[in-house]
């Protein structure tokens, strides 16, 4: 009863869980350019899903996985899928594809085919002991449809173990608000959730929370990992998330492009007053405003602590970051919003 | 040469048999500014009162213009053309601005409209942005000491005596008040300034005379002095390294999360301020007078209340907080360390023990302690932060600032607390004092503390800070790293 009344009094005065406040990108999230002026290595479709395979880069555009080469800047097809793919990983020999329509293929000249994991594979990751850690981001909602389930505070969201032996898959964690990467550290699985902004190690307290974005893919580095944000928080998605029945009826009567809700590239119509209006004075877009898209990568150290960031801001092209390998001294980044591969050089923190 | 008009021979004062000033000749020549420097207890305060007539020497001979002179009261010096300004303001809380400019001058009939207009325009004449129907109460420090130094220049002085007159103005008001100094010399009014800025007597003054321990060190031409033979001169020895000089290289990489401050809103004051405070870290928060620091940060701890509705959210260790109290702040391991140390720092008249054990009280120390113990505490601190006084017993009133300063800091640290947040940590400090204090900070942050730093002091934010923070009306508009960090940008990011 007293719980029923504070939150009615929360939700009255804007304040606790009904405080639509966001967390400042300062510290070591302090915006940049570095992300924006990083060389544009390849201008594709929607490229997700960056990986090193057999000594190919790899990554997804839609149902096509294609090779980059990274001398020439250009990228063939080196695979054609029956859906889009939404995940990919590598385990010594295996290359693991995870599609639309929920099946998970392990391939190494001979395809084999998993299932059982649900609908909305959005991450996979090799765990080094003969297994895979997929994320499933919705027992309900397709990985096309993250908007919506994130606009019905989804939390269906489980991580499974595969093995690449035979197949079978087994349950870690269930619950979870959108996993949507994942890593082994050590002993410890980490789990990036989404729409709780925040990496877990299952069975053990937060690594990092609040984050002032909405992450997704963890990749390693040298002494530690990088961590693809898609899209940033602001205030007025906040409030959104808080109105159930304004998010409903929005839901039911207005187009998904045009939902108060996060994307992965700017927004450029018209029929979007409201959101293109925090972003322009007097027709110029603002670095610094409540953007709905960001480009945002993450370098985190070796106990998932941010150390250093590289963005592409409100007025940049290169938003909707997905994923991002290391190659060298080089980063490779893909920019699904912005579709272009990008290469970074690293700078030292 | 022309005759002093202030001729001070062989003063002493003490105070309970110990002298707070020795034996010493002082002078002020008309239309001179002369800069009078020294440590915390080095007496510049005493031998200043002395002309005003706040207190009476002990032996010795004041001569105004050539008359021997005892002023009983500051009213009766005022009355022979001898104002002071004091550090702690004596205006009248519950009156206006208007109304404790003409205090004392009223006439039998007063006209309150008439009043005002002639206090606005006054001001205006001043360059002073102030209010006069503003009540003092609801005044500003900086503003505060506007009014009082308003009240000298209007009460035709010969001899101002302006003691630490800048120490609560920003920059803009302080060259400001230079160009106010100049004008009255121009007139002809003779000006005492004390300071801790160096930089700023070096700048203004006509001669210095610089104090140690209630002696007079010398009197020169300020030309004949530059900032490293003043320090010399006022402690007596070097300081080790520059005292504020460059934070040089070595940064601290930011610990945890530890203070998450998100679109914090405190109505005109704080406006959708965010910004985060690391562990093991110095976070320099620099802004203008009402840029909203110190009132974000009273917030923070739990002073002031954020706005009723959409105030915006304070997180401790990822966690949403709202203190009614400053106590439940403490409670939590957050401190403030007041810029306002007379009025919000210290019990004034209770000893150092007395006060240290309140600040353990409110962290829930143990309400009922021997006196012994609590003594033993004080003593610990005393020795921790080099408090210089006879022993723990001794009445915070009696501590010089520096001293005062540290005795605010230790209540504050046997808090046990994990962010400390120093509001204007040196203001009204000697630069013996500063060093230490600076010095404190500094192992504060290396001990894995959080400390957050406000302060209107350029050179102190690029010594001290691993992050600067920059504000402006009301919310943090820029961050900087000390590497990339200069004054112009700071200044530029605080104004612009």
């Amino acid at each position: 009863m007293i719980g029923w009344a504070r939150g009615r009094i929360d939700a009255f005065r804007g304040r606790g869980a009904h405080a639509a406040t966001v967390p400042p990108m300062d510290g070591a999230l302090r915006p940049n350019t570095l992300l924006e002026e990083s060389a544009v290595l390849l201008r594709v479709a929607a490229p997700d899903n960056l990986v090193l395979y057999r000594g190919k880069v790899l990554f997804s555009s839609g149902a096509v996985i294609m090779a980059l080469d990274l001398a020439g800047g250009v990228a063939s097809e080196w695979r054609r899928c029956a859906a889009e793919v939404t995940a990919l990983a590598v385990a010594g020999d295996t290359l693991a594809i995870g599609l639309a329509d929920g099946t998970l293929m392990l391939s190494d000249g001979i395809d084999r085919v998993v299932t059982g994991l649900g609908p909305c594979i959005t991450s996979l990751a090799e765990d080094g002991a003969g297994r895979l850690i997929a994320c499933i981001g919705s027992a309900s909602n397709p990985a096309s449809d993250w908007k919506r389930d994130l606009l019905l505070a989804g939390a269906s969201g489980s991580v499974w173990a595969v093995s690449l032996g035979d197949g079978a898959v087994q349950k870690l964690a269930g619950g979870l608000s959108w996993p949507a990467g994942a890593a082994m550290a050590g002993e410890r699985v980490v789990v990036v959730e989404a729409w709780k902004h925040r990496l877990v190690a299952l069975g053990a307290a937060p690594l990092v929370s609040d984050l002032p974005g909405y992450p997704s893919r963890l990749s390693a580095a040298p002494g530690g990992w990088w961590l693809s944000v898609f899209a940033p928080r602001n205030q007025l998605i906040e409030l959104v998330l808080r109105e159930t029945e304004y998010r409903e009826r929005m839901m039911r009567e207005v187009e998904p492009d045009h939902w108060i809700a996060p994307t992965l590239s700017p927004a450029a119509d018209f029929n979007e007053p409201m959101q293109g209006g925090a972003i322009r004075t007097h027709g110029i877009v603002k670095p610094w405003a409540p953007t709905r898209s960001y480009g945002l990568l993450v370098r985190l150290d070796g106990n998932f602590q941010p150390v250093a960031s590289y963005h592409s801001r409100a007025d940049g092209r290169f938003h909707g970051v997905t994923s991002a390998l290391q190659m060298g001294d080089r980063v490779l980044v893909s920019s699904r919003g912005g579709h272009a591969i990008l290469a970074l050089t690293e700078v030292q923190p | 040469m022309s005759a002093p008009l202030v001729a001070m021979t062989a003063i002493t004062k003490e105070y309970r048999g110990v002298p707070a000033v020795k034996n010493v000749d002082f002078t002020v020549m008309p239309a001179e500014i002369h800069a009078l420097l020294g440590e915390n207890g080095a007496g510049k305060s005493t031998l200043t009162k002395i002309i005003a007539g706040v207190t009476a020497a002990s032996s010795g001979s004041l001569k105004i213009d050539g008359q021997e002179r005892a002023f009983r009261t500051p009213s009766e010096a005022l009355a022979n053309g001898v104002a002071m300004v004091f550090q702690e303001t004596s205006l009248v809380p519950s009156m206006t601005v208007a109304q404790n400019l003409y205090l004392g001058n009223e006439k039998y009939f007063n006209r309150l409209r008439g009043l005002t207009i002639a206090a606005q325009q006054f001001l205006q004449s001043l360059n002073f942005n102030v209010d006069p129907l503003a009540t003092v109460a609801n005044l500003g420090a900086a503003q505060k000491q506007m009014v009082e130094i308003a009240r000298a220049v209007l009460q035709k002085a010969r001899l101002i005596i302006f003691d630490e007159p800048t120490a609560t103005l920003t920059p803009e008001e302080k060259r400001y008040f230079f160009a106010l100094v100049q004008r009255l010399k121009r007139d002809g009014v003779a000006i005492v300034f004390i300071s801790h800025a160096i930089e700023e007597a070096l700048m203004i003054a006509d001669r210095i005379t610089i104090l140690r321990d209630g002696e007079l060190v010398v009197t020169d031409q300020a030309s004949a002095f530059d900032r490293d033979t003043i320090i010399q001169a006022m402690v007596g020895r070097t300081l080790s390294g520059a005292l504020y000089q460059r934070h040089a290289g070595k940064v601290r990489t930011a610990g945890a999360k530890v203070l998450s401050v998100q679109n914090l809103s405190m109505g005109a004051m704080v406006r959708n301020t965010s910004f985060t405070v690391y562990g093991g870290q110095v976070t320099g928060v620099f802004g203008l007078i009402g840029s909203g620091r110190t009132e974000t940060a009273k917030i923070v701890a739990g002073v002031l209340k954020r706005n009723f509705f959409n105030g915006g959210e304070v997180r401790l260790m990822d966690r949403a907080v709202t203190y009614r109290l400053p106590r439940h702040a403490v409670l939590d391991g957050v401190v403030y360390v007041t810029e306002d140390r007379k009025l919000e720092g210290f019990f004034e008249q209770m000893s150092i023990a007395q006060n240290l054990h309140l600040g353990r009280l409110a962290a829930g120390g143990p309400p009922i302690v021997s006196y012994g113990e609590m003594a033993a505490l004080a003593e610990a601190w005393r020795g921790k932060l080099n408090i210089r006084t006879i022993n723990a017993d001794a009445r915070v009133i009696e501590l010089s600032g520096g001293n005062q300063q540290k005795v605010v800091i230790a209540k504050s640290l046997v808090q046990k607390p994990r962010l400390v947040i120093f509001d204007e940590p040196t203001r009204g400090v000697d630069v013996g004092a500063i060093a230490e204090i600076h010095q404190l900070i500094q192992s504060l942050a290396d001990d894995g503390l959080a400390v957050m730093v406000i302060s209107s002091y350029l050179p102190e934010i690029l010594n001290l800070s691993d992050r600067i923070l920059v504000a402006r009306q009301g919310r943090i508009v820029e961050e900087f790293t000390p590497s990339e960090a200069t004054e112009q940008k700071i200044m530029y990011a605080a104004v612009h």
